[in-house]
């Protein structure tokens, strides 16, 4: 896309205001508009509805609360908020997580990926305006629920990872896996019907083919991350070098246009990537007990852990001082995300301009915390 | 039941607000109406985004102190009859974001719901399962069914 | 012999309007159920909820004044659309074409034509709660251009409404003049006489093109799916209606789905030369039509996206070609 026609400085006369309670967006924020008959030519997206104020409430609680509280960051990524807490203390105490463990964690992390982007491709179709696109996508998605209840017991916040290992309510037994192959069979044929039937619909195509493009060299400047990265050519995955998934086999999909198209294309092409991964980690599930208890309390410096989650690398770090959470600091992938979303908007027309927010999978609950975002025009500098 | 009861009875308006929860609630509201499985419609229950067109408001999260003035203002431009659902364990007493009793105490929850506005049911539950909230849902009709 | 006739008249235009009335509630319900909620893979609503026990729902809430500058005019529009519809209606009557000029082709169009200026009157009068009401506790911080004036969402859909009187109708109204050609007159019972004579025009080469372009300016007359993008959840939810609410949104309700059906009739009095009247048979073709039209355009809004104007001109731009080749095709046979 041409790059003079995203950047204006004339004054712009309108602004369209949308939320914070509004059809297209699943969670309050306020978009807001800067049109010229009904192209963007600017856009402003204000968080801080959502503010919550984690990190600050966290400060003083017991290790294993606070991990807890991680996970009510996002009901989306929840266990990615819990695995990755986990692993800061497991770093910082110097605990080794039995094998089977870290393997019923992947799986947890990869049906996690799933439903994730099933939800997103489901949101897509709603904010298309594709209503039976967007049921299709949630009945094969309740699939992905069903096995996730099954194995933490709840449907969105299961809380599986715990210090030192996962909860004995995780374990596999013999009729889980069952069902988890079962399912896995299931949602790939669907989703591959589904993503049969997507490309090959002309008026889909035509609403999603070139909208909100974003080259590699803006991806990079606006520090986009995760699969929006990876739509736009760049093939960074943090899975690759995490050593969580280090005996799995499966590719880093990228797209090259980084429209629309190429990233709900993005998330339909993931999803064989990580049922591939769970049926891998049930294949070779270790034996053995799921939880090391055997390690001792301690103070600790700062301890950073990143991993890869469904919207890109999410960041987790705080120290331990007397069994308490000191100077927790947690930076979701939205958070960086939020400035691809306003520049994907400019030069769109207004009812894409939505498509555009909703094509880098918008989390604000999790972007939503004790971090200020500190606004300076994306023209100049990288964020944060 | 005469025909005011009736016709109520058979095409509920439910519009949804999200006051600031983690999503999760949110998501299983959305896909108790969205999915096939549950779906809401076989229940004369209709999504709808208008408040103006509104019978039920379906509440989640723990209401953050910005979208106090937002709820109250969504709250009052829905016409009478009309009744709050507060789904989830946030919006029914704060949940952990009120609770949870660190060092320094939660500042930013102007919550729970039944604070801000009159909540005529309450959907325990973190998150809420597609099944409660429909019956949750259903719980509140009495309200608007005797309503004048 | 006189009083008697305008009494049978008088008895045989309640008696269609009622009918109409009776079919048109159940029009969005089958809809609904049947068609979007089959493709879905899902139960779906009670058939008489959407279209028949909403509106009656809606009678017996608040009338709460609407956020808008004129609520009286505003709240009066839906009334007003609701009428024109019947006027259409009454004008295709075979008991009203000793109206002469007000009975023809010209007469329709330009209500028709009223029916879309009103969405205009609509969405600039209302000023929803939804966005530049919303209150927001920090409106400045972080503001990239402080200056701008805040529109309504409505206000977009006003444009958008403005936009589609001015291209959005063609095709409905080149495929009304392919029978105008053909009987070669503007006049309702003209063009009725002529397919009672020939058989109706819908069997002819111009008249199955110009059905099928018939058809897509029908859905883009009641903002079906493709064509929603006056009201669409994306951006603008429910554009002009959005501040109606108790019995004013009742009347929406019911104007579309009398609209639905005096288009459908309006087809089946130009295309196949059954006019609406409850003393003939043919009322049955009326009704099969109005129930057959919302049936494939359900089925279209259920495997479509929403168009923007990317894809809504050249939809617009290939229908309109496609109805002037119908007319071309009618010159030739005439």
């Amino acid at each position: 896309m041409d790059n003079d026609n995203k950047v204006t400085t004339q004054v712009i006369e309108t602004e369209v205001p949308m939320g914070t309670i509004h059809s297209a967006a699943l969670e309050p924020y306020r978009l807001r508009l800067f049109v010229e008959d009904e192209i963007v030519r600017d856009a402003e997206l204000t968080v801080g509805v959502n503010h919550r104020g984690i990190e600050r409430i966290m400060e003083g609680l017991p290790v294993e609360k606070a991990n807890s509280l991680t996970e009510k960051i996002c009901g989306i990524c929840s266990n990615s908020h819990i695995w990755n807490s986990c692993l800061v203390a497991e770093k910082g105490l110097e605990i080794d997580v039995p094998p089977r463990a870290e393997y019923i964690r992947i799986i947890m992390e990869e049906l996690e990926r799933l439903h994730s982007h099933l939800l997103y491709l489901a949101h897509g179709s709603e904010v298309l305006g594709h209503e039976t696109f967007a049921m299709r996508l949630f009945y094969i998605r309740e699939t992905v629920m069903e096995l996730l209840r099954m194995i933490g017991g709840n449907r969105v916040q299961y809380g599986a990872s715990i210090i030192g290992g996962v909860r004995p309510r995780c374990d596999l037994d013999e009729m889980r896996i069952q069902k988890i192959i079962e399912g896995m069979d299931y949602v790939e044929e669907k989703v591959l019907d589904f993503a049969d039937r997507f490309i090959r619909d002309p008026m889909v195509m035509s609403r999603i083919s070139g909208i909100a493009a974003i080259t590699k060299e803006d991806a990079r400047r606006l520090a986009t991350t995760g699969p929006s990265l990876r739509a736009t050519g760049i093939g960074e995955d943090l899975r690759l070098d995490m050593k969580q998934y280090e005996p799995f086999e499966f590719d880093v999909i990228t797209q090259d246009t980084g429209d629309v198209k190429a990233n709900l294309l993005m998330r339909v092409l993931e999803i064989p990537e990580s049922i591939k991964i769970i049926r891998q980690a049930i294949k070779d599930l270790p034996d053995g007990k799921i939880t090391n208890r055997s390690w001792e309390m301690q103070d600790t410096d700062i301890i950073r852990s990143y991993i890869e989650v469904p919207r890109g690398k999410l960041y987790h770090s705080y120290k331990i001082e007397d069994g308490r959470v000191r100077n927790s600091i947690v930076r979701t992938p939205s958070i960086t995300n939020i400035n691809t979303m306003e520049f994907a908007c400019i030069g769109t027309h207004i009812t894409d301009a939505q498509l555009a927010i909703v094509q880098c999978d918008p989390c604000f609950t999790c972007t939503d915390r004790a971090v200020q975002i500190v606004d300076q025009p994306f023209r100049k500098n990288r964020i944060i | 039941m005469g025909l005011k009861s009736y016709s109520r009875a058979r095409a509920v308006h439910v519009m949804l607000v999200y006051t600031g929860g983690c999503n999760g609630c949110d998501i299983e509201i959305v896909n108790c109406i969205f999915s096939p499985k549950y779906d809401a419609e076989q229940y004369k229950v209709f999504l709808t985004w208008n408040p103006r067109e509104a019978d039920v408001l379906v509440v989640t999260g723990p209401v953050t102190k910005h979208v106090e003035e937002p709820l109250k203002a969504i709250y009052e431009s829905i016409p009478e009859p009309k009744a709050v659902v507060a789904a989830g364990a946030c919006a029914t007493m704060g949940g952990v974001y009120k609770n949870i009793y660190g060092d320094i105490p939660s500042e930013e929850i102007a919550g729970p719901v039944d604070e801000i506005i009159p909540v005529a049911a309450k959907i325990p539950g973190c998150a809420v399962r597609p099944e409660d909230v429909l019956s949750g849902v259903v719980a509140a009709l009495p309200l608007l069914l005797n309503a004048k | 012999m006189d009083t008697s006739m305008i009494i049978i008249s008088i008895i045989a235009v309640i008696g269609t309007l009622i009918v109409a009335f009776a079919v048109s509630v159940w029009l969005p319900g089958i809809e609904r159920k049947f068609v979007q909620a089959r493709i879905q893979q899902r139960v779906g609503p009670p058939i008489s909820s959407p279209g028949f026990m909403a509106p009656i729902k809606f009678f017996f809430k608040e009338a709460m004044t609407p956020n808008s500058p004129m609520p009286r005019l505003y709240n009066a529009l839906p009334l007003i659309s609701l009428i024109i519809v019947v006027f259409i209606l009454l004008f295709i009557m075979p008991q009203m074409y000793f109206l002469g000029a007000l009975a023809s082709i010209i007469a329709i169009v330009g209500l028709l034509k009223v029916e879309e200026i009103m969405y205009m009157f609509m969405g600039s009068l209302s000023k929803s709660v939804l966005s530049v009401n919303m209150p927001f506790p920090d409106l400045v911080k972080g503001a990239k251009h402080v200056d701008a004036t805040r529109s309504f969402i409505e206000e977009l859909s006003t444009l958008r409404a403005f936009r589609l009187i001015a291209f959005g109708s063609f095709p409905l109204y080149i495929a009304l003049f392919v029978p105008v050609v053909m009987a070669k007159s503007i006049y309702i019972g003209d063009i009725v006489a002529f397919q009672q004579l020939n058989g109706p025009v819908l069997f002819t080469v111009a008249g199955v093109i110009g059905a099928i372009v018939y058809f897509i300016g029908f859905m883009i007359l009641l903002n079906e799916y493709p064509f929603a993008i006056m009201k669409t959840k994306a951006d603008v939810i429910e554009g002009p209606l959005l501040e109606y609410m108790s019995k004013y949104r009742a009347y929406t309700y019911i104007t579309r789905g009398f609209l639905i059906f005096v288009l459908a009739s309006l087809f089946a009095t130009m295309f196949l030369g059954t006019p609406p009247n409850i003393f003939s048979p043919g009322i049955l073709i009326t009704i099969a039509v109005a129930i057959i039209f919302p049936i494939l355009m359900a089925v279209m809004s259920a495997f479509s996206p929403i168009f923007t104007f990317r894809q809504f001109y050249p939809v617009v731009a290939a229908t309109s070609i496609l109805g002037v080749l119908a007319l071309v095709a009618a010159f030739i046979t005439l």
